[in-house]
């Protein structure tokens, strides 16, 4: 069992890589993830492209010529309604053993009509802060997971504002 | 008759003339003192300070808004994945401008992809979306999404927004709910879920879901995270076909994914590519997702 499991973890992997994109402007195809990599070529507006995987704000890509390289992630619109159906319905198998309703039906689901017809459930409310984490334990395990706290300066153009902390703990 | 609890409450507040004795002898078969200053609160808050909600007022809504939504799906019975998610966004919230609120996160089961929060600090996402995830910063876009919404107060200036008029009911409701019983139980079940739907069916405005968007990407930026996995996770949901019903009420709530993309690009662009070489992914997100 656990073997055919790999195998079709390394399916949905390998589909996974090969979605396909649009270049939505005209962007370097580099060498390397990198903005003073070397430019293999240019891709024009409109370019087809097969994704290969994502770094940082970069996107690794295959050009219909052959050539594969870095462009930004920015710089492509995914194709609308390919594989990816597909591939969270195979998800969902794997996951929860059932059939991949999630492309099949909206009638499980939380939809309009479940939020109006719904019987509000407070023990459930109850049980979701019982799991509830402390700030000293996410910490512990965020630094386990390598993530530390990050400066980051507000944004020009723009009104965001839970960017500054109230609590003088900023990192 | 909701209408005359309120007013009943709001003449309790402010010390009023006996006349309303009566009414408030009949409420206090169906609250208790706690609850009538709870309660009066709201109604001092919202009508006569006429803006501000409170962070006890926000806990009560939030709590009745989650039970709404959990009695539509319930939580996925992984206690695992309820506690993983939990100190993920514990930890975003934690660098945060509200680090000590008590943030409560879940996945809930349903096959539809949807997150949803609401104030006080609940955060929900859908098994749906769950299973679409890539890497824990792709959870930590949605999460960070969602507690600034919470940050932002959306869902509260939405309402006032929205429905003035039908807001004290709403809330006067909220805080009753769970303590009444009978015909009044009823009330508050509707009216509290006249709340939630118009919260979460009708949605946001779109510029409130591009700022939360922003926000995110900072937030999870702040918290260590590679912050353009936001824009990895809604290009995987752009793949979702808008005719597949899983998305119907993501999509109808929020702008379309790639218009969000879009919205990044001009307002954000490179200017936290800095950070992009922040966290991805983590041991613990493949081993709670294998």
């Amino acid at each position: 069992m656990k073997p055919l499991v790999c195998a079709l973890l390394l399916l949905i992997a390998q589909s996974a890589l090969a979605d396909s994109g649009t270049v939505i402007r005209n962007s370097d195809l580099r060498e390397k993830p990198f903005s003073d990599s070397r430019s293999i070529a240019t891709l024009s507006s409109n370019s087809k492209i097969e994704i290969q995987k994502n770094q940082g704000t970069w996107m690794q890509v295959k050009t219909p010529q052959g050539q594969v390289g870095w462009i930004k992630l920015l710089n492509v619109r995914t194709q609308s309604g390919t594989r990816n159906n597909g591939l969270a319905t195979l998800g969902n198998v794997i996951k929860t053993g059932s059939s991949g309703q999630t492309v099949t039906t909206g009638v499980k689901g939380l939809s309009a009509e479940q939020i109006q017809t719904a019987e509000p459930n407070m023990a459930e409310v109850n049980k979701m802060e019982s799991y509830s984490s402390s700030n000293s334990e996410a910490s512990r395990l965020a630094r386990q997971a390598q993530l530390s706290p990050k400066k980051v300066a507000p944004l020009s153009n723009s009104n965001t504002n839970v960017n500054t902390p109230n609590n003088g703990r900023r990192p | 008759m909701i209408r005359r609890l309120c007013l009943s409450l709001v003449a309790a507040g402010a010390l009023s003339a006996p006349a309303h004795a009566f009414d408030l002898n009949e409420l206090s078969k169906y609250l208790t003192p706690e609850n009538i200053e709870s309660a009066t609160k709201i109604i001092n808050n919202t009508v006569e300070a006429n803006q501000v909600v409170g962070p006890r007022q926000e806990v009560i809504m939030g709590q009745n808004v989650m039970a709404t939504l959990l009695g539509a799906a319930p939580l996925v019975k992984d206690a695992a994945l309820q506690r993983y998610v939990n100190q993920v966004g514990t930890w975003i919230a934690s660098q945060s401008a509200q680090p000590q609120l008590n943030w409560h996160f879940g996945v809930i089961d349903s096959p539809n992809i949807n997150a949803f929060a609401a104030p006080g600090g609940y955060v929900l996402i859908t098994r749906g979306l769950w299973n679409q995830l890539r890497s824990e910063a792709e959870l930590a876009a949605i999460l960070a999404h969602e507690i600034s919404h919470v940050i932002n107060k959306d869902q509260i200036e939405a309402m006032k927004s929205s429905n003035r008029g039908a807001i004290t009911e709403e809330l006067i409701t909220a805080v009753l709910n769970h303590k009444v019983q009978g015909e009044r139980l009823d009330l508050a079940k509707k009216a509290t879920k006249a709340a939630t739907e118009g919260l979460y069916i009708k949605g946001l405005s779109k510029d409130t879901e591009y700022a939360a968007d922003l926000n995110g990407m900072l937030l999870a930026a702040r918290a260590g995270y590679n912050p353009y996995a936001m824009v990895s996770m809604l290009q995987t949901l752009g793949n979702v076909s808008p005719n597949d019903s899983a998305v119907a009420l993501f999509f109808s709530t929020h702008p379309s994914p790639q218009d969000r993309i879009d919205q990044i690009d001009r307002k954000i662009g490179d200017q936290l590519e800095a950070y992009a070489n922040g966290v991805d992914n983590t041991a613990r997100f493949s081993k709670i997702s294998r």
